[in-house]
């Protein structure tokens, strides 16, 4: 069966893609290396479209999951498996359990083909830009920004530590990213872009394991249907996904910036490089 | 009395005794390269200072430790001032070369990273040898926690220098990656 972080990955990742469409009139404005070309941001809008149809199919799916398993639940069919009515119950659960496979397996392939798309152009733009173009020196001069002994802003969003985070949540954090980032520089677009990179190039690799265990998973559902039975491994399933739609109450996000200090540094020395 | 028996004690004195004009020679010409005895660290300093210009520049480096030590029982934001304007007159009194003395000081008291100097491009230089790279980032680190943190009461770039470590890190992953599948 498939495993819970393999689905998260595969429904973050469009998600994080997506927030990032409204990012290219802030990236515009900071023209110094170009890690964000027009090809990127059109490959981010695809891949941020295929997401969202995605995770609209599969809420409404979740949404009926749920109220499957509530009323499964309710009629005390825990324990009580034998009986007609819950086999039925457990048989319709598993009808829509194979309906979320589905549509994860029609998704996927265009969802795959756009990530890798992604990756690629980001591949080009980071081998070019910071890999052939600038000494290890101009690399920590391009994060720092020039401004080594300011502290950075409070509270600064990052793309790091999404899992778990309610997806109005995530969303809000990456408007704040994408908003801040024409005042931030290029200091932020190179962690942006190699962690969007990053990410794009595991998911890639996720997604090819995904449409082989979707298969696997549809053939044991579709046993399991004879005898209408609800597997531990499918509740998981379904419950790794609802926590991607809907957010996990347990999770923490990573604390973003230092804490703050309260030290003035005027003094420069003239040694400071 | 035969003259081999008056010969041989002789002989024995006469070596004993340059020996020890020897020995009582050196003891004339070594300096002294004691530890400063203050806690203050301008005073420490000046005790240093007098310490080096009379030979002992051979214990350079013990002296800056035990500077940034006694530095770190008053720490404060001016210690970053004392440490430059030491550095600087080290390097004019020919202890140090300029390089020599901003890597002292960059090393402590500077946000970036000395240990990402390089001539040549990230592709064919830093990522050949990113894991030697990152772990003289992360003992820099070290240093920058003590100077910064500690000698001069600097969080800020102390917490500024320890998410740039993070930073170069995800960074040069992305990038050396990309380096990679490039080839």
């Amino acid at each position: 069966m498939m495993k819970i972080s393999v689905v998260r990955k595969t429904l973050s990742l469009g998600i994080a893609t997506l927030s990032l469409l409204s990012a290219t009139s802030s990236f515009a404005t900071t023209p110094t290396i170009r890690l964000f070309p027009t090809t990127v941001v059109e490959d981010l809008r695809q891949t941020g479209n295929v997401a969202r149809d995605m995770e609209t199919g599969l809420q409404e799916v979740i949404g009926r999951l749920d109220q499957q398993q509530e009323l499964y639940n309710e009629s005390k069919c825990d324990g009580a498996e034998n009986d007609s009515g819950c086999q039925r119950l457990a048989r319709q659960i598993g009808a829509t359990y194979l309906e979320m496979l589905t549509i994860m397996e029609e998704r996927l392939p265009d969802m795959e083909h756009t990530v890798n798309n992604t990756k690629l152009s980001l591949e080009k733009g980071l081998r070019n830009e910071l890999g052939k173009k600038m000494t290890p020196w101009k690399l920590q001069e391009t994060l720092v920004g020039g401004k080594a002994s300011e502290a950075l802003p409070q509270n600064t969003p990052t793309l790091r530590g999404r899992s778990g985070m309610r997806l109005s949540e995530r969303f809000k954090q990456y408007y704040q990213l994408v908003a801040t980032s024409g005042a931030k520089g290029d200091q932020s677009l190179a962690v942006l872009a190699s962690d969007i990179y990053l990410d794009m190039d595991e998911t890639s690799l996720l997604i090819q394991r995904t449409r082989q265990e979707i298969a696997r998973a549809t053939l044991m559902e579709q046993l399991n249907q004879s005898f209408g039975i609800i597997t531990p491994e499918m509740i998981e399933v379904v419950g790794g996904v609802k926590s991607i739609l809907f957010g996990d109450e347990d999770a923490q996000t990573l604390v973003a910036g230092p804490p703050p200090g309260s030290v003035e540094q005027a003094y420069r020395s003239p040694l400071e490089q | 009395m035969n003259l081999k028996a008056i010969r041989r004690p002789l002989l024995t004195l006469a070596a004993l005794s340059s020996m020890t004009l020897f020995l009582v020679a050196c003891a004339s010409t070594a300096p002294v390269c004691g530890s400063p005895q203050s806690r203050n660290l301008n005073t420490a300093i000046d005790g240093v200072q007098t310490s080096l210009i009379n030979g002992c520049h051979a214990h350079f480096d013990r002296y800056y430790d035990e500077l940034l030590d006694i530095a770190e029982g008053d720490p404060k934001p001016e210690n970053k001032r004392e440490f430059s304007e030491f550095l600087v007159w080290s390097s004019d009194q020919g202890l140090l070369s300029t390089r020599q003395a901003e890597d002292y000081y960059n090393r402590f008291f500077n946000v970036k990273f000395m240990s990402m100097r390089g001539d040549y491009n990230n592709c064919s230089h830093t990522c050949p040898n990113k894991q030697k790279v990152l772990f003289d980032m992360e003992r820099e680190l070290s240093d920058k926690e003590r100077g910064l943190l500690k000698v001069s009461r600097d969080a800020d770039g102390y917490y500024r220098a320890d998410q740039l470590y993070q930073e170069v890190e995800l960074v040069l992953e992305a990038t050396c990656n990309a380096c990679a599948a490039g080839r």
